[in-house]
C-alpha cells in the first residue's frame, strides 16, 4: 500500500495548527489517516515542533513517503540527515 | 519518545509569493494564512485544488490524478493563485495588519501578567502607549 507522511491543516481560520499524519496516498482525499506522529504549531514563537520520533522512524522503514514539507519538519527534529 | 524543536519564526512579509517547486514549511503557513483572508475571492475550481494543495498538503501529482487535469495546469494554477493572493495582500495588507495587531495584543497580556505580580505602574503605561498606536493604525 502506497503511504505517505503528509501535513494536515487544522484549526480554526487565521489560527493555523498542523498534524502530521501518516495516510494512504491512493485516496488523499477522503481524510482517513491511518495514524498521528506528530503536530506542529506556526501560530507560537518560535513555532513549535512535536514529533514522535520512535512512529516516525517506523513509518519511514516502513517505506512511507514524506512529502517536501514534512521532510523539512523531519530535518529540523534530526529525524532524517 | 517525544522530541519538540523550536525553528526560528519567520514572520510574513507582503513580498509576491512565487511558487519555485520547493515546498518551504513557512511558505505553506503564508500561503494559508493569504488563503484564510483572500480566499473568497478565488473561483471554486481555484478553491477546491488550492485546499488540497494547502490544508491537505497533497503533491502536485496526487491533485493531477483527482482532478483528471494535467500536472502542469495543476503547478500553473497554483502559481496563478500564489500571484493573486499576494497581489491582494500587496494592496490591502490585511494578513500584515492582523499578525500586527495579534503581536500587539499577545505583548499586552504578557504586561498585564508581569503588572499583576510586580503592581508596577510603568507597566500600565506601555500599555497604554501599545493600546494607543494599535488606534492609530487601525
Amino acid at each position: 500500500m502506497a503511504v505517505k507522511i503528509r501535513l494536515r491543516r487544522l484549526g480554526q481560520k487565521k489560527a493555523p495548527f498542523y498534524r502530521i499524519v501518516v495516510a494512504d496516498s491512493r485516496s488523499p482525499r477522503d481524510g482517513k489517516c491511518i495514524e498521528e506522529i506528530g503536530t506542529y504549531d506556526p501560530t507560537r514563537d518560535p513555532s513549535e515542533y512535536h514529533v514522535n520520533e520512535e512512529l516516525a522512524k517506523k513509518w519511514l522503514a516502513n517505506g512511507a513517503q514524506p512529502t517536501e514539507t514534512v521532510n523539512r519538519i523531519f530535518k529540523a527534529t534530526g529525524i532524517v540527515k | 519518545m517525544i522530541q519538540s524543536v523550536d525553528v526560528k519564526k519567520k514572520y510574513l512579509t507582503s513580498r509576491i509569493l512565487c511558487y519555485r517547486g520547493e515546498c518551504n514549511v513557512e511558505e505553506k503557513v503564508e500561503q494559508a494564512y493569504l488563503y484564510d483572508f483572500y480566499g473568497e475571492l478565488l473561483n471554486e475550481h481555484q478553491r477546491r485544488i488550492y485546499e488540497d494543495f494547502i490544508f491537505q498538503d497533497l503533491s502536485l501529482g496526487e491533485i493531477a490524478s483527482c482532478e483528471g487535469i494535467s500536472r502542469q495546469g495543476v503547478h500553473d494554477l497554483i502559481k496563478r493563485c500564489n500571484k493573486l493572493l499576494a497581489g491582494y495582500e500587496a494592496k490591502l495588507h490585511l494578513v500584515k495588519k492582523f499578525l500586527d495587531a495579534r503581536q500587539k495584543v499577545e505583548k499586552i497580556h504578557f504586561l498585564i501578567k508581569e503588572f499583576k505580580e510586580s503592581q508596577n505602574e510603568a507597566l500600565i503605561e506601555e500599555i497604554e502607549q501599545i493600546s494607543n498606536r494599535m488606534i492609530e493604525e487601525l
